[in-house]
This record gives C-alpha cells, sequence and structure tokens, in this order.
C-alpha cells in the first residue's frame, strides 16, 4: 500500500544571531543552512497495516507524513502511496487518503462542526446514503451525539479532536496518516480515539501510520514500529521483538514483607533498585519463571509483579546507542 | 493546477453545484457572526464618500460645474465609485499569506478542491452581508444631495452588474497573486498594502480621471486601476456610450486572462517551494 524509498527533504533555513547586532547584520548578508529534515528512508507497508512511527521531536517523522500525503515535495526519492504519487495530489489520491495533525484543526472555528462535514461531504462527493451511514457510525463509535450542533470554538479540546477525526474520515479514506492525534487529551479521551482508530483499521481495513508521544497509544494500536532519529530509520520492525531484544532481562518487583540485604538479593539476580522494602530484579527472560518461583518460596515476600522494561526507555537507549544494527530476529533495517 | 479546467474541481455540473451550495452556505454564515465586523471595515472605505463632498464644495464654489460635474453628477459619480470600491474588495491576500506562513493551507491541501473555489466563496458570500449595509448608504447619500441620480435606467444596472463582477474577478486575481509571493517571501501584505494605496490614488476614488493631467491618465489607462472603479462608476452612472462600455469589458477581459495565468504559475510553482511550516 505504502511504498517508499530513498526519501529525502531538505529545508533551507535562514539563520540570524541572537541581539540588534545580528539583527543589523542578517538583514544586510542572511546566512542560510541546509538542513535535512528526512535522508534517505526506506519502507513498505502493507494494507491494513498499522504502523507506529516513533522519534523525538525533529526526527523528521511529521516531513515524512507530509510527504506522504502530498504537502511535501521530496528533495530525492520515491514514494508510492496506494498506487499513486503522492505529491502529484490527484483528486483520486487525495480522496484515498486523510492526514490528521492533532495539533492542527480544518473545522471552522466560529460554526458547528456540523457544518464543516457538509462542505466536505461536498467536497469529497460524498452520496447522502455513505454519509448518513458513515454520520450513523461515527456518532456511535465516537459519541458525538450533542457536540456536532455546538459552535466549534464552544467545544473541549476533547470533543473538538473527535470532531476533527470525524471530519477527516468522513470521505472513508483507505490510508490514514495520523500525528499526534491524542495529543494534550486526557487518559480517557486518549483510549476512546485509539478505540476509534482500531475499530476504524478494522472495519474499513484502512492502512494507518500514526506518530504520538504517547508510547500507549503505539503499543495499543501498532504491532511494528519504525523509529526514526535525525531524518533515518535507525529500527523497522516488530515492538515486542525490540523489547525482547534490546532488553533481554524482565523487571521483577518485590514487596518484601522484613528486610532483606542487596548481597542476599543478588545471589538471586541483578538488583535495579531496594528501597526499603521494596526491591527490583532484573531477571534474564529465559530464567523468569525459575528465578520468581525463587524468590517467593524462598523471600518473605508480601506481593510480585513482573513487567516489561519501560519502551520509552527502551527507545531511549535506542537513541543514544546510535548504532542499532539489523538484528536477526527483526525484519531488516533500513539506513 | 489550472482552477476552471482541472479536471478534479469540477465533477460533473451536478456536483458543481453542490459543491458551490455547501461552501456559499458555510462561508455565508459565517460573515454573519461577523456581520458588525464587516460594518466597520466598510467604513475603512469611505475615501470617495469624504472626496464627494470636497468636490461637491469645489462645484459650487466655482459656479455650480466643474468640468461638466455638478454637485448632483459629482454625488452620483462618488456614490458609484463607493459602491464599486465596495463590491471589488478583496482580502485574499492576507488569508493566502496567513495560510501559508502558518501552514493552515495544509488541511487545504488535503482536500480534493483547489482551496481558490474556498477563497472565491468567502469573498462571495461576503458580498451578501455587505448588501443591505450598501444600499442604505446609497439611498442615504442620494437623498442629502438634492437632485442626485445614480443611474439612468435598468439597463445601464444590469451592464454594472457585468462590469461590476468582471472588476471583482480582476481585483481577487490580483490579490491572490500578491498571496501567494509568500511562497517566496516571509509576508505579503505589505505588497497588497501598497497595491492598496495605489488603487486609493489611481482607481478613481479620489477623483474622477478627468481631473488628472492628461499625461498622467495617459499611464493610468494603461494600469487595471481604473478597470475597477472609475470605469464602473461611470458605466453605472450611464456616463458611457455602448461602445465605450464594450471597450471596457474587453480590457477587463484581457486584464483577467493576465491575472488567471499568472495566478496559476505561481501557485503551481509555489507548491513546490510550500515548507507546510508548523502544520
Amino acid at each position: 500500500m505504502i511504498e517508499v524509498t530513498g526519501l529525502e527533504k531538505h529545508y533551507t533555513v535562514a539563520e540570524k544571531e541572537p541581539g540588534l547586532s545580528g539583527s543589523i547584520r542578517s538583514f544586510f548578508s542572511r546566512k542560510s543552512k541546509t538542513v535535512k529534515a528526512v535522508d534517505g528512508v526506506s519502507f513498505s507497508i502493507a494494507s491494513g497495516e498499522m504502523v507506529g512511527f516513533l522519534g523525538a521531536n525533529g526526527a523528521g517523522k511529521t516531513t515524512t507524513l507530509k510527504m506522504l500525503s502530498g504537502l511535501l515535495h521530496p528533495t530525492a526519492g520515491t514514494a508510492t502511496v496506494a498506487g499513486f504519487t503522492p505529491f502529484e495530489r490527484r483528486a483520486s489520491f487525495l480522496k484515498t487518503i486523510t492526514l490528521v495533525m492533532g495539533q492542527k484543526q480544518q473545522l471552522l472555528w466560529d460554526l458547528p462542526a456540523l457544518d464543516s462535514f457538509q462542505v466536505n461531504r461536498a467536497i469529497y462527493e460524498i452520496s447522502d446514503a455513505d454519509y448518513a451511514a458513515t454520520m450513523l457510525e461515527f456518532t456511535e463509535l465516537l459519541d458525538l451525539e450533542g457536540i456536532l450542533k455546538k459552535q466549534v470554538r464552544k467545544l473541549s479540546l476533547g470533543e473538538r479532536m473527535k470532531c476533527e477525526l470525524a471530519a477527516a474520515l468522513l470521505h472513508r479514506p483507505k490510508v490514514l496518516f495520523l500525528d499526534e492525534p491524542t495529543i494534550g487529551l486526557d487518559v480517557n479521551m486518549q483510549v476512546r480515539i485509539r478505540e476509534f482508530v482500531a475499530a476504524y483499521n478494522a472495519r474499513f481495513n484502512a492502512t494507518v501510520i500514526l506518530t504520538s508521544h504517547y508510547m500507549a497509544d503505539v503499543t495499543a494500536l501498532c504491532k511494528r514500529i519504525i523509529v526514526v532519529d535525525k531524518g533515518r530509520i535507525i529500527f523497522d520492525g516488530d515492538l515486542s521483538a525490540l523489547i525482547e531484544q534490546s532488553s533481554p532481562a524482565k523487571i521483577v518487583k518485590l514487596q518484601l514483607e522484613s528486610s532483606v540485604s542487596r548481597e542476599h538479593l543478588e545471589t538471586y539476580a541483578p538488583v535495579q533498585r531496594l528501597d526499603g522494602l521494596f526491591a527490583e530484579l532484573l531477571v534474564p527472560r529465559a530464567e523468569t519463571s525459575r528465578v520468581s518461583g525463587r524468590l517467593l518460596s524462598e523471600l518473605p515476600v508480601a506481593d510480585v509483579t513482573i513487567e516489561d522494561p519501560d519502551i520509552e526507555e527502551i527507545i531511549g537507549q535506542l537513541f543514544q546507542s546510535q548504532r542499532v544494527q539489523p538484528l536477526p530476529t527483526l525484519e531488516s533495517v533500513t539506513q | 493546477m489550472n482552477p476552471s479546467l482541472e479536471p478534479r474541481t469540477i465533477g460533473s455540473l451536478e456536483q458543481m453545484w453542490r459543491k458551490s451550495k455547501a461552501l456559499f452556505s458555510v462561508w455565508f454564515a459565517h460573515m454573519t457572526v461577523y456581520r458588525a465586523e464587516i460594518l466597520i471595515w466598510m467604513l475603512s472605505g469611505v475615501v470617495p464618500l469624504i472626496m464627494m463632498s470636497v468636490w461637491i464644495g469645489k462645484a459650487a464654489a466655482s459656479g455650480g460645474e466643474i468640468e461638466g460635474f455638478t454637485p448632483a453628477s459629482f454625488a452620483a459619480y462618488f456614490l458609484a465609485a463607493w459602491v464599486s470600491q465596495q463590491l471589488t474588495v478583496a482580502w485574499v491576500a492576507w488569508e493566502m499569506d496567513f495560510q501559508i506562513r502558518q501552514g493552515e493551507l495544509s488541511s487545504r491541501l488535503l482536500r480534493p478542491l483547489d482551496p481558490f473555489w474556498e477563497h472565491f466563496f468567502r469573498h462571495f458570500s461576503e458580498r451578501f452581508v455587505r448588501g443591505p449595509f450598501i444600499l442604505i448608504i446609497v439611498i442615504a447619500g442620494s437623498l442629502i444631495v438634492p437632485g442626485t441620480r445614480l443611474t439612468p435606467d435598468l439597463w445601464h444596472v444590469l451592464l454594472y452588474l457585468l462590469v461590476i463582477n468582471l472588476a471583482f474577478a480582476m481585483r481577487f486575481l490580483i490579490a491572490y497573486c500578491i498571496g501567494v509571493l509568500c511562497f517566496w517571501l516571509e509576508n505579503a501584505t505589505a505588497f497588497d498594502e501598497f497595491f492598496y494605496v495605489l488603487l486609493t490614488f489611481l482607481a478613481g476614488g479620489f477623483a474622477p480621471l478627468e481631473f488628472y493631467p492628461p499625461a498622467a491618465r495617459a499611464i493610468i489607462e494603461w494600469t487595471p486601476f481604473p478597470y475597477l472603479v472609475y470605469y464602473p462608476a461611470r458605466v453605472l452612472t450611464g456616463a458611457l456610450t455602448a461602445p465605450e462600455i464594450l471597450h471596457v469589458i474587453g480590457v477587463q477581459l484581457l486584464w483577467i486572462a493576465v491575472f488567471f495565468v499568472l495566478r496559476a504559475v505561481l501557485w503551481k510553482a509555489g507548491l513546490k517551494r510550500y515548507g507546510a511550516v508548523g502544520a
């Protein structure tokens, strides 16, 4: 559904020294430099797949999505989405995709969302029957009852985002580019949006690329992740494989009934943290059940939980290491 | 990116009608929210009305007539010039500038419709909110100066409707070209301000072109300005003969063609440069 080969986007950015003297100097001679926002990215996404796009701010995620949705002309490389070249912006291409930007809005601020829906309905040439069916479905899935006739500026952020999503998906696109769709929303609303995206994907077999700062969005929706850093892909593969591979240990958290010395705990597994009656041990995956069995029978344990390490931490380590090798158990990594 | 020939713009006549209807009704609703602001904005275009009193005063002082203009014909001309100016207002340069710099253009570019049409319907629907206010001021103005007849007959009104719509198309396309410059510049509104100053002095809102030095008038005639206000005002007041009106329409169409092509070229080239900043 999406094929990307050697995609690049370079920007020319004007540079100015701070302060008055800097302003005067830049008035006469403006310096500029070229920034490689996306620097040779290649990947392929199958129809119906949901892929998480991760990376720090400025890593090139949004620029890639903008190129895939036809807003930006790539500096080099090729991209095909649903058989179209995005930047040609053909009507049939635009009717196939959508781009939702959590920080931007398309709804008309001073009018009810329903008015914006009417405009999209006409522009996308949606038939009356399709429109009615989609509205019925979305109203139920997103709980839109009662908010569609309110002025957009009077809606809460969460309500507005639900309307934004509905407006962006009214034409039932097959490819969804979701850029931070849950930014600024409370946890309940995040869950709601996630569930909606999952339901939409299941219902229409839509292909989804999602970027989010909330790791929970990605873990809940995407099996596969692509991690970008400084315009390059540093990881492309299964989320679970990444966790296993980058972190060969599980975290066993113990709530003890009486204190146990660090030395004694170290005889079971390396201790990551010991804080009074609370301890965290890093236990190799293969030995998790054996070691926890021993811990439970041999130590005064009140409670035990076994967890995977925090994904954000793993991703963080990935950025720091900078030398991510294609791991044998994963899909190939494109540099 | 030719807006009327692009296959994406026109599916079928029915689809075109549906799109026009949806865009008109939603932007009309939007403009009615801002009706008070529109009224205040109208007051900023008051130059012809001020000039009207100046010229009427001058005519009265010099024995009731200057260059064939009586107080009543000055009143008719300046009222017509004011109406023409009101009906050709275009702020699309500001909108384009804002959308390009803030990245708001992105959400418009994602739709299978050239943003040109949305801008057009914003202006078109706004005229219907502005219309009633214009009518009130024209009636009041005609009553204040005795003997004022804005237009001789219905025919001139009909011809005026054609000429003023062409004038609007010119002004809209010029403003669009200025706005699109923002793909290259940090800010394009300065150009629109400059254009507005030229418009005020050269389009006929200050004085009928008869009062400009012949050499200046000869130059002005080669610019689009008199075709935006002066000639439409002369058509409405019945001052032009049929061949003269035909000539005005011909020149207007020529200017429209020039700016239409220019907009298309600038738009296509500009989109390649679009950085989709912040969006």
